[in-house]
This record gives C-alpha cells, sequence and structure tokens, in this order.
C-alpha cells in the first residue's frame, strides 16, 4: 500500500497547481459570493408615496432599524423596484400609515423572514396606539419599555447546549459548501488514478506484484482521502485563523470533513465503476457532481428546495448531510449527538457506494 | 518448465484462444509468432495470471497455476505491449516504485536499479521524467521494470512496436543477453518474423487463436523443404501474365508484388524458360529473376496464405 500511495505523492509533487488552483478557487468563490450575500441580505430598500411620504418614511425606519439588526434604507419607488426587477435585491417595502406592502419576485426563505421582523414592528405600533387611545403614543412606549426593563418575567431563548441563539449565516453556509463542493474534483480526480494505472498497464503489474488488490486500492484511495481532507483542513484553517471567521469548534468540523472526504472517495468509487475508462470518468463525474450543490440547495438558504425528487436526488450525495452538520456546529453549537445522524448517513454512503464501486471495477476487468 | 494445456478463451461467444498447447523449457528462448488479432496477447494474459482461461490449464513445474497464480508470479517477469509506465515520474523513480512493489530487499534495491537501468542503457538518464524520453526508451524502462525482481521466466508481449531501429536493436541484445548470460527463459511474442529468428530456439505460430506449427526454426522451414520461392522482378505488371503462370504445372502459388510477383514452385523444377517465353508473349521483361533461400516467412505465407503484417 505504501509504495502506491508513495507514487501518487510523488505524481502531485510534481504537479501541486491543481490542488493549489482548487484551494484557491475555494476560498475566493467562498469570499466573492459569501461577501455579496451577506450584504445583499442585511439590507432593505424600503419607500413611501402620497403627500406625507417623508414623514412615513422617517418614521417608520427608524422604528425598523431600531428593532432588527437588518438595515432599511429609503430609496425612491422607481429605483427600489427596479432593483427587484432585476434580481440585485430580493424585496423592497412599501411603507404606509399604518400597513406596509412586500415588493418581491420570489417567496424565498429570507423574504419571510424580513416580513416577519417587519410584521413585528407594525402589530407592536398598532397595539401601541389601540392602547394609547387618544393620549399620547410616545409616553406609553417610554412607560412600557422602562417596565420592560425590569420584567417580571424574562424568555430566554438558547440553542440545545445551551448556547446563545444565532441568526443564520448564509456566507458561512457558502463557505462549507463551497470548500466541500470544490473537493468533490480533488478526489474525483485523484481515484481517476485507478482507471489510469487500468488503462496505463500499471495495474497488471501490480496485481502480478506480491501486493494484495487491498493494498492496491488502499494505496490510491487513502491518497484520494488524504488530498482532499489536506485541501479542506488549508481551506478552514486560513477562514478560522486568516480571515477570522467563526465557524465553530474546529476538531468537530474536522471530522465531519473527515467523514465527508470518505464518502466523497466511495462516492467517486462508484463513478470510477460506471464509467470505465479515465476519460468517460472526466466526463461524467464533473457534469454529475456540478449540480448536486445546486440540486442540495446549498446556494440557497435552507428550505428553498422543496421538490421531492430533487431533495430525494440530493439525499443520494453527502453533500448535503455534510453541510448540515457543519452549520449546525458552526451556528448552533451543536454537540457530537446533534450531528450523528448526519455522519451515520454519510458512512453508510461510504460503506455502500465502496462497496458497489469496487465490485463494478472488477466485474469490468473481465 | 511452464506449460500450456488446451488453453481456452472465449469472450462473448467468439473462441479467441483455441486449444493452446505450448511448453517453455528452463533456459530457452520461445517465439510466439503471429498477425495482429491471433491471440498473441490473450494468450499470455493467460499464462500469466492476469487472466482465467475459459477451459485448459497452465502449469508451473508440474503444478497448476490457475487456483493459486502466486508461485508463477514470484517467477515471471511481464514486459506488458503498452508502456505500464508512471510518464510523470523519472524512469529511477519509475524502477524504485516496481523495486519496492516487488518487494526487492531494501539494501540490493539501488544496485538492483542500476543494474537494469544499465541492461537497457538508460543509466545516464536515469533522472529524466519518463514522458520526456522517445517511445523507444519509454519501451526499455518498460523492459527494465520487469526484471527488477530478477524473474526466472521472462514474457515479452511486442516490445518493439513502433520504435525506432536504434531501440529496437538494443531491445533484441538485451533480450539476447538475458536468455544467453543469465539463462533467462524467454517467451517472445511478436509480429515481425525476423526478431523470432534473431532471437527464439523454438517457434510456435498462432492464427486465429490456434497454434498452428511448431518447431525449431530448421524444423519449421522444412515444412518448405518441397518448394522453391522465386523473386521474379518485371518491367510491367499484367493479369494474364499472373493467369499464364498459376496454370503452370509446377506452380503452386504465385502472388503479386510491388516490383513484380513471388512465386512458389516445386522444389527442382525448372520454370525459367516457361517464365521468360510467358513474359515475352505480353511483352514484358524479366528485370531479376532471384530463387529465395525460404523464411519463416515463407512458411506463415505457406501455412495460412497471407503474410504476417496482413
Amino acid at each position: 500500500m505504501y509504495p502506491v500511495f508513495m507514487a501518487q505523492w510523488l505524481k502531485d509533487k510534481r504537479k501541486p497547481l491543481f490542488i493549489i488552483l482548487l484551494i484557491g478557487l475555494s476560498i475566493l468563490a467562498t469570499v466573492i459570493f459569501g461577501g455579496s450575500r451577506q450584504n445583499q441580505s442585511s439590507s432593505v430598500t424600503v419607500f413611501a408615496t402620497g403627500p406625507n411620504a417623508e414623514e412615513m418614511e422617517q418614521k417608520w425606519t427608524a422604528l425598523l432599524n431600531d428593532s432588527s439588526d437588518m438595515e432599511f434604507v429609503i430609496t425612491d419607488e422607481e429605483k427600489a423596484r427596479e432593483q427587484v426587477r432585476e434580481g440585485k435585491s430580493d424585496v423592497a417595502i412599501r411603507l404606509m400609515e399604518s400597513d406596509y406592502r412586500l415588493i418581491t419576485a420570489s417567496d424565498m426563505p429570507n423574504i419571510q423572514f424580513i416580513e416577519q421582523q417587519v410584521h413585528q414592528v407594525f402589530t407592536k405600533e398598532a397595539q401601541l396606539e389601540a392602547a394609547a387611545g387618544t393620549e399620547n403614543t410616545m409616553e406609553l412606549r417610554n412607560e412600557i419599555e422602562a417596565y420592560l426593563d425590569h420584567p417580571p418575567v424574562k424568555v430566554e431563548s438558547q440553542t440545545l447546549s445551551g448556547g446563545e441563539l444565532q441568526e443564520y449565516n448564509m456566507g458561512m453556509q457558502l463557505l462549507f459548501g463551497f470548500t466541500l463542493f470544490i473537493v468533490m474534483f480533488t478526489i474525483g480526480f485523484k481515484v481517476n488514478g485507478i482507471a489510469a494505472d487500468k488503462v496505463s498497464g500499471v495495474w497488471n503489474r501490480l496485481i502480478l506484484s506480491p501486493v494484495s488488490k487491498t493494498g492496491m486500492y488502499a494505496g490510491h484511495l487513502l491518497y484520494s482521502f488524504c488530498a482532499g481532507f489536506v485541501q479542506m483542513l488549508i481551506v478552514f484553517l486560513i477562514f478560522k485563523y486568516v480571515m477570522d471567521y467563526n465557524i465553530g469548534s474546529l476538531p468537530m468540523i474536522l471530522v465531519i470533513a473527515a467523514v465527508y472526504t470518505l464518502s466523497t472517495v466511495s462516492l467517486a468509487m462508484l463513478f470510477a465503476g460506471i464509467a470505465n475508462t479515465p476519460e468517460k470518468f472526466n466526463m461524467i463525474y464533473p457534469s454529475v457532481i456540478s449540480i448536486i450543490p445546486v440540486i442540495s440547495g446549498i446556494y440557497m438558504p435552507p428550505g428553498t428546495i422543496s421538490n421531492p425528487v430533487l431533495q430525494f436526488i440530493a439525499d443520494l450525495f453527502p453533500l448535503t448531510y455534510a453541510v448540515d452538520a457543519m452549520m449546525n456546529v458552526a451556528i448552533f453549537d451543536a454537540g457530537w449527538s446533534d450531528i450523528t445522524l448526519s455522519m451515520a448517513l454519510m458512512l453508510l454512503i461510504a460503506v455502500l457506494y465502496m462497496g458497489i464501486g469496487i465490485n463494478m471495477v472488477e466485474r469490468r476487468k473481465g | 518448465m511452464l506449460e500450456t494445456i488446451k488453453l481456452s478463451k472465449t469472450f462473448k461467444e467468439k473462441k479467441v484462444v483455441d486449444e493452446i498447447n505450448l511448453f517453455l523449457d528452463e533456459g530457452e528462448s520461445v517465439g510466439l509468432l503471429g498477425p495482429n488479432g491471433a491471440g498473441k496477447s490473450t494468450t499470455i494474459s493467460m499464462i500469466s495470471s492476469l487472466l482465467k482461461p475459459t477451459s485448459g490449464d497452465v502449469k508451473l513445474d508440474g503444478k497448476s497455476t490457475i487456483k493459486d497464480p502466486s508461485k508463477i508470479r514470484k517467477v515471471l517477469g511481464v514486459v506488458p505491449q503498452e508502456i505500464a509506465l508512471y510518464e510523470e515520474l523519472s524512469a529511477y523513480e519509475n524502477l524504485k516504485f516496481f523495486g519496492k512493489i516487488y518487494k526487492v530487499k531494501k539494501d540490493t534495491l539501488e544496485d538492483r536499479i542500476q543494474e537494469v537501468l544499465d541492461m537497457v542503457g538508460l543509466q545516464e538518464r536515469q533522472k529524466e521524467l519518463v514522458k520526456t524520453f522517445s517511445g523507444g526508451m519509454k519501451r526499455r524502462v518498460n523492459i527494465a521494470a520487469a526484471l527488477l525482481h530478477d524473474p526466472e521466466i521472462l514474457i515479452l508481449d511486442e516490445p518493439t512496436v513502433g520504435i525506432d531501429p536504434q531501440s529496437r536493436n538494443h531491445i533484441l541484445e538485451t533480450v539476447r543477453n538475458l536468455n544467453v548470460e543469465r539463462g533467462t527463459t524467454i517467451l517472445y511474442t511478436s509480429h515481425y518474423m525476423e526478431e523470432v529468428e534473431q532471437l527464439c530456439n523454438r517457434v510456435y505460430i498462432m492464427d486465429h487463436g490456434k497454434i498452428i506449427a511448431s518447431g525449431s526454426k530448421s524444423e519449421l522451414l522444412s515444412i518448405l523443404s518441397s518448394e522453391d520461392t522465386i523473386q521474379v522482378q518485371l518491367s510491367g505488371q499484367s493479369d494474364s501474365l499472373l493467369d499464364r503462370i498459376k496454370s503452370f504445372t509446377s506452380v503452386l502459388q504465385v502472388d503479386e508484388t510491388n516490383e513484380g510477383m513471388r512465386i512458389i514452385s516445386k522444389k527442382g523444377s525448372n520454370i525459367l524458360s516457361e517464365l521468360v517465353h510467358a513474359a515475352e508473349k505480353e511483352d514484358i521483361q524479366i528485370v531479376n529473376f532471384q530463387v529465395e533461400t525460404p523464411s519463416l516467412e515463407d512458411v506463415f505465407l505457406h501455412l495460412t496464405g497471407k503474410t504476417l503484417r496482413d
């Protein structure tokens, strides 16, 4: 096994550009798409129409900005509508005296989240006005706020492990998503080395040598695993220590990454079994895995993909489980028991696909 | 030492190798000759335990190797037709890799690598990447990789296909030295008749998956002992002249060549006067007339009715 492993390493040592390129790509994609997505979701355009539009805009923007982490920015109606139309922003809000309208082109989960925030502010204001009656609303507001500073009952939301409940971070999902997606290419092309060895005749030489079949496969697959895992390790370390991302417990993230790498090696082995030549593998594998993040909803907020067929297809690949587990660790401070199911499913994929893949490769040999 | 008994292989109802019996004695150099598609590579794959035969057996020192191929693998070196090397690695790195794979002892591996590199004449260029080598040099490294564990039997599957004459001569010289000086048993497959004639003590001729003739060179040539092969160079070609010659009672076979024709006639029959007469009638001149010593190529032609490169 060791010489097979070392031979693969020697080949890559001569041509490290491919792996460096993929590492760079992981970081670049996360920074570009993750960064823009974060900016996009934190700012919402608002506008009002009518004779006292300016007054309404000032009043509601102040209340909305006070009650949410999101930034509500006043824009003129034409511009706000155009941005939604062109897809530059997901939603714009038309403010009215005591009501609002959402202007949107889709029904994304983040729009529901914004709606929830806005609804809360308008409801609270309506309640205050109703309670104040003919009296001054501002006085009542101050009175209530003073009372709430020392409430008789205080409800606090916490994660299962007792940590602070965090807001869903799409940038973080993209970080994990891109890193795990791009590593699928690295692993795939390494596993394809088995098919290349078969075509070149090196595999036959190995069969005639005292090295066992298990050793031959283990050398190749272990190397593919290490190449993929080291790539992810480098990306995560850069994000955590250089770019200051809070990715949660690094050891847990790395354990998830290791299990994911294992299942991806098996997935690539399955593809190597389906495509019997390196050329066919190079055609089929990248074509199929490129659509997996889309089907798995990696580029979108959770819950966006609701089609059961797409969900079923996504469930056949380890990407969904890995991103889900990593997000739970990074955002919700999940413990081992919270990610057990995802890990178990990835291990199941690893065992099944590896078995089927090797079997197919061996049968095809004739 | 090594023998096959009624060895057969069928792929999808097509019999590629059909009940082949062959044997190799220790220290012998045996040629397996046949055109492309004759079944040579499949036979080799079965002998070397890479392919399971549909029926028949391969025996090493009287013991079957089908169920337990480990014994034959220990004593066997196989030079495949394809370049079975990592092209991204240097010649030295490739040999080190295969040496480790074949479990050559650490303390002797380095010497062994230099020894085999010397044998194939690539010691000077061992640090260069295989992908930068010419086809001939790659084939030499291909041979070197099969020699690292000092095999008792070396099987070479068309090791000189598509290479320059210099590399070809080097390879033939290496194989000869291995057989003569080191006593390595050789099974050499080729569709180049002259290589087999140069290197091998005995030859098996294969066609359509069957052994159609076997024996030493002189034994095979004796097949043609009752025939003369005559090369005739003509000033022009004519179908009617060909037909006339075919009608001669002593002529057994006539084939057109680039410059004239090749005639196989009964031994000792003097066809020259008849030939001159026929050519005159067709207004064609005989430029050259030569009675050839028969070669294995003629034997193959006689047995199969076609040349090796057909």
